[in-house]
């Protein structure tokens, strides 16, 4: 074997083909096994429990192929290409470069990858339903002042990687520095819990910590981090190479609280949606918004008849003239409703009132028209080009932003020779072509699949109307219609309607029915799963459902992989993947099942987050550095692209069908538990060793004696 | 610079729990040039309650920490006794100590002397005998499986750590990434009539006849005492069986009665064609530097190599603390033949200038298996 020249082996086609089949082979499977279990459970549960089928089917089955397919090639990548040329710099940048170099790289670094990695739009999605009475702050947060929330958190992140490359370089322990910023984080979060607009950021900011961390970043971070500590770090401390993860949750935590408690003053108190709108507050709310347009904007499209009266000091007149102008005017339109010609009949048709209608159509006929036209609308097609072409973007900008600051630096400051450039260009090919295809695969396949259920979840403790399985019965007579009454004399319409082969009745709504067309319209319902008695059970269903999902989602997760697979490197196979997987996804699914019990119980968030991190505070004492290291960055690479919009969807359904402010704290809680399952796994795991060892020799006591 | 000396290399393989007390007893008595690598030991634990139902995983995973250096054959002696008195190697189960002969081929300045102060012993010497090394290059993963052959024949614990491997995937185009790099390497120490048999059974469960695998190869040790704590459970006699074979061999000073008959069914196996008139070379040098160093070597008629990741200690007032933190260990298994032109190359290459601070150790083996094509 040894006399062969080192020349290029010629590999012909078939040879080729026998090399790549097992190869793709594997790496699929292996996708395949960490999938299945969350896509069966989910598409199960819909089907069998809550018994609602599945719509759109072959997309959503579309979707999860390119999942599978994307996830493939995106975890490739990693191993391929960045995460090697993380190494790489990571190993060499301590040997050419002072400490101050490596400290604005990972400032420059961390900052960047809150920008390419956006999690801001998820938050966003999560606060769709806060109102600014309710939440001034967080509404405020949330909407003008978003690019401050973004900047804040890309601080935060900056300052926590430059500060976990000092760690490196000095070999620090990560315990001082979780002291450091847990407890007062605890601290701030009680009392921001006693202020009445701080507490409702206090989900924000605790899942912004969870959500900044994606899976491109982690990886990166990771090898980065390894490499230094490998060249500077000296031999007996423990899984060194961590916690840059966890220090990039605890500080956009604290920079998001920092940013609340200093924008608090300026923004006025919650109050009742009325009250929020009378004339005499006008001043301080309009703070929150962009300008008046936005203000307008906002009453019109997103609040009640009542409230939009009053924000025109109840006076009708005044409304119907302002719409009959915007009506004629077109820049004003613009101004308000931004630059879709047809947007304010849009709305008006939508979600104004008949006089509304009236005053913004004119007459009745174009009314009727334009009517015909906004109903076909309804049913949009997915245009794959586009979606194709918005996630190639999302994914070059994700990969690019952290790529090439490395490559540079790599280029410039480290200038060594590179071992096997093709195969990091390569692994950068793909981790872009890969991130691109399971973004595609997320939204068109986890992303609906998640908010069916999600809006269908509650279905199993309370009634909800399914408007997707909207029925038409035409020839429809009110002639039909009885009268059922209650043993309080209470009288209730209802009819009885034929569906295959059975009799069911169905309560008449007189709105329902077009007495024109002789169609009525209704919105079937559905559940409570155990009858209309106690909702407990069906609570309990939903938290179990949310733990298994939990767990499911957590086992999908790349970063999570990535983790694991670095972990059972650097600890030479004794710690192995497939163990820290499983404890970090019980614990998600604990944690999960914990926010649901909150949104579902309205319990607030910190009485949620506080008891949970003292008791982190305690058991990160009594850990070794190695598991306290892998324990609290689990947590930060948990929630990532395939829990984040399954939990957020059944976050929001729950949330709105029960009513909270915000869906916010759900990810919050996903990430504490996992932190407390690796290190209670890790205490244990300890225990046995250390048992294992003693009881091989008792020599360890004498030792021991000998060292005092 | 040359050096072709003989010396002896000390490995020690210890549980982690007790690697630090035996690093601060060689730190103090300021040892250069010491490496370090963390590694992984396998023992078979019995299952209990509802576990037990499930198959497999009865492995318990242990942090093991390997570590070597090189002294002169006078010093070895006391040296090796205290690390036994220091981590209580004579209990089974908490580590593994070896002796073997090295040639120091050549080296960078720095690794010149390996003289070390003499030192007072404070116990009874321990005694030692030899056996033969077996080590297993696999494809990551895979390396339970074999390592379990030592358990199971109840040998001795065997050590596993990581490495990546570069040989024919080298030689391929982009081809290559269909071929993992990543290797697990299985250390195991039979004693010399095991031996043979241990490692045709490893074949055989390694499938190692077959192409791809992973490859194979023994090496004598000059003396060692090995840990045998192969099961891990409640004890229901006065002493473990552990405990009473390292007492007889005590008291016969061999391990000559453990003669036993051939564990593999003769019929089953086909006639091997093993490889003989290999040397392992070894080479250390900074971390990050190894690939090249391996291209180089290859191009010189080696034919691939495994490189593990090395920690580095060394006192701080000795010149060797400049030596990076971060070290690389390429072992290259190559005909006899051709290790001077390795050497040559590798000198060409700046192996043992201030940027790789390098050395090349050679240790020669007894046989060596792989498949080899027809």
């Amino acid at each position: 074997m040894a006399d062969k020249k080192s020349k290029r082996i010629k590999i012909n086609m078939r040879q080729a083909l026998a090399l790549l089949f097992p190869y793709i082979k594997d790496r699929v499977m292996s996708q395949i096994k960490s999938v299945w279990l969350i896509i069966l459970y989910l598409v199960f549960f819909q089907t069998i429990i809550l018994r609602i089928p599945i719509s759109e089917s072959s997309v959503i089955a579309f979707g999860i192929g390119l999942v599978i397919i994307g996830l493939t090639i995106f975890m490739e990548g990693l191993f391929l290409g960045l995460m090697r040329l993380g190494s790489l710099v990571g190993s060499g940048l301590p040997k050419k470069s002072p400490i101050t170099v490596i400290l604005t790289f990972g400032l420059l670094l961390g900052f960047l990858a809150t920008l390419a990695e956006p999690s801001i739009h998820v938050l966003q999605m999560a606060g769709k339903t806060v109102k600014p009475w309710e939440a001034p702050l967080l509404f405020i947060l949330l909407n003008k002042y978003s690019h401050y929330l973004v900047y804040a958190v890309g601080a935060g992140v900056g300052v926590a990687v430059a500060l976990g490359m000092l760690r490196f370089y000095y070999s620090i322990s990560l315990k001082p520095f979780i002291y450091l910023f847990v407890g007062p984080l605890v601290l701030v979060t009680v009392w921001a819990s006693l202020d009445s607009n701080l507490k409702n950021i206090i989900g924000l900011a605790w899942d912004c910590g969870a959500v900044t961390t994606g899976p491109v970043t982690v990886p990166l971070v990771l090898a980065l981090g390894i490499g230094i500590s490998r060249m500077v770090g000296s031999a007996d401390s423990g899984a060194t190479g961590f916690g840059v993860v966890t220090l990039a949750s605890l500080l956009p935590i604290v920079a998001v609280l920092g940013l609340g408690i200093y924008l608090n003053s300026s923004v006025p108190q919650p109050m009742s949606e009325t009250d929020f709108f009378k004339k005499n507050v006008r001043s301080q709310i309009e703070v929150l918004f962009r300008n008046k347009d936005d203000l307008t904007h906002y009453v019109l499209m997103e609040t009640s008849p009542q409230a939009q009266l009053s924000f025109f000091g109840g006076n009708h007149e005044e409304m119907l003239r302002y719409l009959k102008d915007l009506a004629m005017s077109e820049p004003k339109r613009k101004a308000v409703f931004g630059a879709a010609n047809d947007a304010l009949e849009r709305w008006a048709f939508l979600r104004g009132t008949k006089e509304q209608q009236k005053a913004v159509f004119g007459h009745l006929e174009n009314m009727q028209e334009a009517a015909s036209q906004y109903t076909k609308e309804g049913t949009t097609g997915i245009n794959i080009r586009d979606l194709g072409k918005r996630n190639l973007a999302a994914a070059i900008k994700a990969i690019g932003l952290l790529a090439i600051p490395i490559l540079i630096v790599f280029f410039l400051l480290v200038r060594e020779s590179m071992p096997y450039p093709d195969e990091i260009v390569l692994g950068i090919f793909f981790c872009i072509l890969g991130l691109a295809t399971f973004g595609m695969g997320i939204e068109l396949g986890l992303d609906r699949l998640g908010t069916q259920i999600g809006s269908k979840l509650p279905a199993s403790f309370k009634a909800i109307s399914l408007p997707d399985d909207r029925k038409t019965i035409s020839n429809f007579d009110f002639d039909m219609v009885h009268v059922a009454i209650s043993s309080d004399g209470e009288k209730r319409q209802f009819f009885f309607s034929e569906n295959d082969g059975k009799m069911i009745t169905i309560p008449y709504d007189p709105s329902d029915f077009d007495q024109l067309t002789g169609q009525y319209r209704y919105t079937p319902v559905k559940g409570p799963l155990f009858g209309s008695g106690s909702p407990l059970p069906g609570i309990l269903v939903v938290i179990l459902f949310a733990f298994i999902m939990g767990y499911g989602a957590t086992l999908a997760e790349p970063a999570l992989n990535a983790l694991g697979a670095t972990v059972e490197e650097l600890t030479a196979g004794t710690f192995r993947k497939s163990l820290l997987m499983q404890a970090v996804a019980v614990g998600v699914g604990g944690g999960i099942a914990l926010g649901i019990t909150k949104i579902v119980l309205d319990i607030p968030l910190a009485w949620i987050l506080v008891p949970p991190y003292i008791i982190l505070i305690l058991i990160t004492k009594f850990s070794t550095e190695e598991f306290v290291n892998i324990g609290w960055d689990s947590a930060g690479v948990t929630t990532g692209p395939i829990t984040v919009p399954l939990v957020l969807a059944m976050g929001l359904g729950i949330g709105t069908q029960v009513g909270v402010i915000e869906g916010f704290g759900i990810l919050a809680s996903a990430s504490v538990c996992p932190i407390l399952s690796v290190l209670l796994l890790g205490l244990h795991i300890d225990r046995k060793r250390k048992a294992a060892l003693a009881e091989e020799s008792f020599a360890d006591e004498e030792a021991g004696k000998d060292k005092k | 610079m040359k050096i072709n000396k003989t010396f002896s290399r000390i490995t020690a393989y210890l549980h982690r729990n007790i690697s630090k007390d035996v690093l601060d007893v060689l730190k103090k008595m300021k040892l250069q040039d010491v490496h370090l690598a963390s590694a992984r030991s396998i023992v078979i634990e019995e299952k209990k309650g509802l576990i037990s139902i499930m198959p497999g995983r009865d492995l318990a995973q242990d942090p093991l920490d390997i570590i070597f250096f090189l002294v002169t054959p006078e010093s070895e002696e006391p040296l090796v006794n205290l690390i036994i008195e220091k981590g209580h190697l004579y209990y089974p189960g908490r580590g593994s100590i070896l002796v073997e002969e090295v040639e120091l081929i050549e080296s960078h300045e720095f690794f010149g002397d390996y003289a070390i102060q003499p030192f007072e012993i404070s116990s009874q010497p321990v005694h030692l005998y030899s056996c033969i090394g077996i080590c297993c290059i696999m494809k990551r993963g895979q390396g339970d499986a074999v390592a379990r052959i030592a358990l199971d024949t109840g040998t001795c614990v065997p050590a596993i750590h990581f490495g990546t491997g570069t040989g024919v995937r080298d030689k391929m185009g982009l081809l290559r990434i269909t071929i993992s790099p990543e290797k697990e390497i299985i250390h195991a120490f039979p004693t010399i009539h095991e031996a043979d048999h241990i490692l045709e059974m490893m074949i055989e469960v390694g499938r190692l006849d077959q192409p791809g695998s992973g490859f194979i190869y023994s090496f004598p040790i000059k003396k060692g005492l090995v840990n045998t704590r192969v099961n891990r459970g409640e004890q229901r006699h006065a002493a473990s069986i552990e405990q009473i074979v390292t007492a007889v061999d005590h008291m016969k000073g061999n391990t000559e009665w453990r003669r036993r008959r051939t564990m593999v069914d003769k019929r089953s196996v086909r006639k091997k064609k093993y490889l003989r008139g290999l040397v392992d070379m070894i080479l250390l040098c900074d971390g990050g530097t190894g690939m090249e160093l391996v291209k180089a070597a290859m191009s010189a008629g080696a034919g691939g190599a495994t490189i593990s990741s090395m920690q580095y200690m060394s006192p701080h007032d000795s010149p060797v603390s400049d030596i990076s933190l971060a070290r690389e260990l390429c072992s290259m298994v190559i005909p006899e033949e051709t290790k001077e032109a390795v050497i040559n190359v590798l000198e060409e290459s700046g192996a043992f200038t201030d940027r790789c601070h390098g050395q090349i150790h050679l240790r020669r083996t007894s046989k060596a298996y792989t498949y080899v094509g027809k």
